[in-house]
């Protein structure tokens, strides 16, 4: 190393103070989960996964998932070429808009939506008189999951677009193609690997969503219980190995984002090396 | 009447005045340097002219009719962005033929017309590459092919020889100079570069600060600068202040200023034969910077630093020598006048420049 | 229409579907927020939030949100600086696991920091047995939860800056005669620091608002761990709206004053480093 001599024994209290910390703080609770949800024995976690209402959660939850992920990415291209492809006011208050969801706390989220949508908004009278249910109901719970996802996708296709820059849409352009051509030919490479990073990212916190589908849920068993929000009711009833049991599915789902996470990481950074 | 015309352009960037009362005729056929320095607005005028940008207020026409609400694409333009803008996620070929697809060409005339810029490129065999797989050259070829492939009336280039090595430069700008005359398509180039501007273009725009200062062909520009900025910025000029006191030369107005190039300027050893000896200064030789293929020698004169060429045949100058220094001309600049003044004791039949 | 905006077409289509979506998810909440905040009395208002027990949630929240934020400052740019200057085994795994937090849902977490703090759990018991520390339970337990939540905001805002640092500025340093401490404090330090300081808001900011990791561990005792988000949480299960919407006012102006210093802080070292903002 020439120059710089490395302090070996920091080195080593670092690595060592990084690992314990790690260690206890997010390894612990996963082995836990794992062995806890085990405690009694396969056929008791095949049971607890494979009760009606734990399966009825998951699908509920994957529901909510797909809606936030098919809005938010639709929400997040548009949103990022707009901001980064085109000079016009407001801009900046835009930005603030868009990032606002992750800043409120999810208890606020479910608030606002009660507020809009709930027996005192001055349209639940509308609402009502046309059958439709929104609070304490399924698509409570998919707006609550929009919102807290809200700006993940746009968030990972920004920098990558703002490093883009516009000439080779100007190029195009001006050589006559339409907004779709150039979308799907020219842009759309250069951002494939960002947006599905985004919606890997998307998909592990709208599945994992609790507090906002807390107080829009109507905390009906089969109805409009996620998987989140089951745990807390097994955990409530005093029912740990099915509340761990559950939630060691969330925990493979997570253990698999991660892994999409580093794969896709590596892809985007070849594939920006190769067009340096 | 120009092909391109700008009828009093103004163009603002929020509170950046970015081009101010533009008026610029280009004739067909012509190839044409926009040339400033960064910040003067000239990549705006070119950006106009494309489409790319819209001016807040004016004319762009182009062949006679007005364009300002035809959309880029529209305008028969060919366009070399700066950095090329090469569609990185793009072979070479479909690169090329992008323009053609759009316009909904069938394949087969693409592969013709593709085959044939790539030999005109002196690129054939590259059609399978991506951008990154390319040098510096061949990236500024693509983008050229790509931008003639839809046979536009006008090719504009940003910067065409900004981004590559000073080496390669040389030789490209020879390249793009003979392939523009033999494709004789008028043609608009940016660049800050006089030498750049003066070896390729055939007219020269030189803008500064949003303005047109002057248009003309470079030896126009070399003789007659029409604005102080022009005189200044066009050469290797020094400023002079005070050059009343050099031998032969009068003041020409209260604050007036000249600028001096370095081939204005003579550098004798003692005992050469000097023509005008006696109208020459003694001065002593600061420094000697050896340039290759000629040797620059400064001299002090009355406390003005100036700079002459002299070739490597010559007898050879050293550092702290007394030297004979002939001044033949320098511009003098008074307000908005430039004037040539010419050492008093040449005549007319002397100047040759 | 005379003047188009850009030579690159689509601006109306990308800005019709970002207005629609924009408004449906947040702007009309927001307003109805606004709306029904203005329907309150401010007398009401000003006794909801200056009720004992609210007042002691709010410090329940922001002062275990703080401790915890602090916490990983420490920690964060301890990961990070082994992320970026360091090789070791298992540097890849550490890259990856650091940002479980975000992919773990809140509760999972929640359900079991809780079960392993307790005074039986695998580590509650030796903090009890040893120094007769409770975790779970107390604030202790909410701090807890709210570090598993916070750890990857600090790494992630440090590294890629702690990244971008040549070299070549410690090398300098170096052959100037500084000593690894002064390099540090002097060269890298400010380099980091904005870096550091969003980072903490950042993590400062999701703490405060943090519900689901933490109603599981914190035990819920009035005036001891009960949080801000659960006294939200428990007007709106008695419709009590006008409570909700008050204390959540008082918590949305404090995320947005931290949020504001963050954004000056940022603004003024952007102007120091490159000259103008």
């Amino acid at each position: 190393m020439g120059l710089r001599k490395e302090n070996k024994v920091l080195k080593i209290i670092l690595i060592s103070i990084s690992f314990i910390f790690l260690g206890i703080f997010l390894i612990l609770p996963l082995i836990y989960i794992i062995v806890t949800a085990l405690r009694d024995g396969i056929s008791g976690y095949v049971n607890a996964v494979s009760d009606e209402y734990a399966i009825k959660a998951a699908i509920l939850t994957i529901q909510a998932t797909v809606w936030a992920v098919i809005i938010n990415t639709i929400f997040g291209i548009s949103a990022a070429w707009l901001i980064t492809k085109y000079a016009f006011k407001g801009k900046k208050i835009l930005s603030t808009f868009i990032d606002l969801p992750v800043t409120v706390s999810p208890i606020i989220a479910g608030l606002i939506y009660v507020l809009t949508f709930g027996r005192q908004s001055s349209i639940y009278p509308f609402l009502d008189s046309h059958g439709i249910q929104i609070i304490f109901a399924v698509p409570g719970i998919v707006l609550a999951t929009i919102f807290v996802t809200f700006p993940f996708i746009s968030r990972e296709l920004i920098p990558v677009l703002t490093a883009q820059g516009t000439d080779e849409e100007e190029a195009a352009a001006i050589m006559g193609a339409g907004t779709f051509t150039i979308f799907k030919k020219v842009t759309f490479p250069h951002i494939k690997w960002a947006l599905l990073y985004g919606i890997v990212l998307c998909t592990a916190r709208a599945m994992g969503e609790f507090g906002a589908v807390s107080v829009l849920s109507g905390h009906l068993r089969g109805k409009t219980n996620t998987l989140p929000l089951y745990i807390e009711l097994l955990y409530q009833g005093y029912d740990f190995t099915g509340a761990f049991a559950a939630s060691s599915i969330l925990v493979v789902l997570a253990i698999v984002v991660l892994i999409l996470r580093l794969v896709i990481e590596k892809r985007g950074q070849k594939d920006l090396d190769l067009n340096k | 009447m120009g092909y391109v015309e700008l009828h009093d352009i103004n163009k603002h960037f929020k509170k950046f005045h970015a081009s101010k009362d533009i008026n610029i005729s280009i004739e067909k056929g012509k190839l044409v340097a926009l040339l400033g320095p960064s910040g003067s607005g000239k990549t705006t005028i070119l950006r106009m002219i494309a489409g790319l940008e819209q001016p807040d207020s004016g004319e762009i026409l182009i062949d006679g009719k007005v364009v300002n609400n035809t959309p880029g694409s529209e305008r028969g333009i060919g366009f070399v962005f700066q950095n090329y803008a090469l569609f990185r996620y793009m072979t070479v070929y479909d690169n090329i033929a992008f323009g053609l697809r759009v316009k909904k060409i069938p394949e087969e005339e693409i592969r013709d017309r593709v085959r044939e810029l790539l030999e005109l490129i002196n690129c054939e065999g590259l059609e399978k590459r991506f951008p990154s797989q390319l040098s510096g050259g061949q990236r500024q070829r693509v983008a050229f092919a790509r931008a003639l492939a839809p046979n536009p009336q006008i090719l504009l280039l940003d910067e065409p020889f900004a981004a590559i090595d000073a080496k390669v430069r040389l030789e490209l700008r020879t390249w793009l100079r003979e392939m523009i005359t033999k494709l004789n398509i008028t043609s608009i180039f940016v660049t800050h570069d006089q030498d750049e501007a003066i070896e390729v273009a055939d007219e020269i725009i030189v803008t500064n600060l949003g303005k047109v200062e002057q248009s003309g062909t470079p030896q126009e520009l070399y003789k007659n600068p029409a604005t102080p900025f022009v005189a200044q910025f066009i050469g290797h000029s020094v400023e002079v202040r005070n050059y009343e006191k050099f031998k032969h030369f009068n003041k020409q107005g209260e604050n007036s200023i000249a600028y001096l190039r370095p081939e204005f300027v003579s550098i004798f050893k003692k005992g050469e034969s000097v023509q005008f000896a006696n109208s020459a200064e003694e001065a002593i030789v600061e420094d000697t910077i050896f340039r290759g293929s000629n040797i620059e020698i400064r001299v002090r004169i009355h406390g003005n630093l100036i700079s002459a060429i002299r070739s490597i045949n010559e007898p050879e100058i050293r550092v702290g020598e007394l030297v004979d220094v002939f001044i033949y001309r320098l511009y003098v600049v008074d307000g908005e006048n430039v004037v040539l003044a010419t050492n008093d004791s040449i005549t007319d039949e002397d100047v040759v420049i | 229409m005379n003047r188009r905006r850009s030579i690159i077409p689509g601006f109306g289509i990308s800005m019709g579907i970002t207005i629609t979506i924009l408004s449906i998810v947040v702007l009309i909440p927001l307003c109805s927020l606004v709306v029904f905040s203005a329907k309150l009395s401010f007398s009401e208002f000003v006794y909801t939030v200056t009720r004992p027990r609210v007042l002691s949630g709010y410090f329940v929240s922001i002062s275990t949100a703080f401790i915890a934020s602090i916490v990983n400052v420490i920690m964060g740019l301890i990961l990070a600086w082994i992320l970026v200057r360091y090789d070791f085994k298992g540097k890849r795994f550490i890259d990856g696991i650091i940002e479980l937090p975000f992919a773990l849902p809140t509760a999972v977490a929640g359900i079991s920091l809780t079960h392993l703090t307790t005074t039986n759990g695998w580590v509650g018991q030796i903090f009890y047995n040893l120094f007769g520390i409770q975790i779970a339970y107390t604030r202790i337990g909410i701090t807890v939860a709210l570090i598993f939540i916070g750890i990857p905001f600090v790494v992630r805002s440090v590294q890629p800056v702690l990244e971008k640092i040549d070299i070549q500025y410690e090398e300098a340093a170096f052959i100037l005669g500084a000593d690894a401490k002064t390099t540090f404090r002097k060269v890298i330090f400010p380099e980091i620091l904005p870096a550091i300081i969003s980072g903490f808001t950042l993590a400062f900011a999701r703490s405060i608002g943090e519900y689901g990791s933490v109603v599981f561990i914190a035990g819920n005792t009035p005036y001891e761990t009960e949080i801000a988000p659960l006294l939200i949480m428990s007007e709106l299960q008695e419709y009590d709206y006008s409570a909700a919407t008050s204390i959540a006012l008082v918590m949305l102006g404090i995320s947005v004053v931290i949020l504001s210093v963050n954004a000056i802080v940022q603004a003024r070292v952007s102007k120091r480093v490159n000259g103008l903002a």
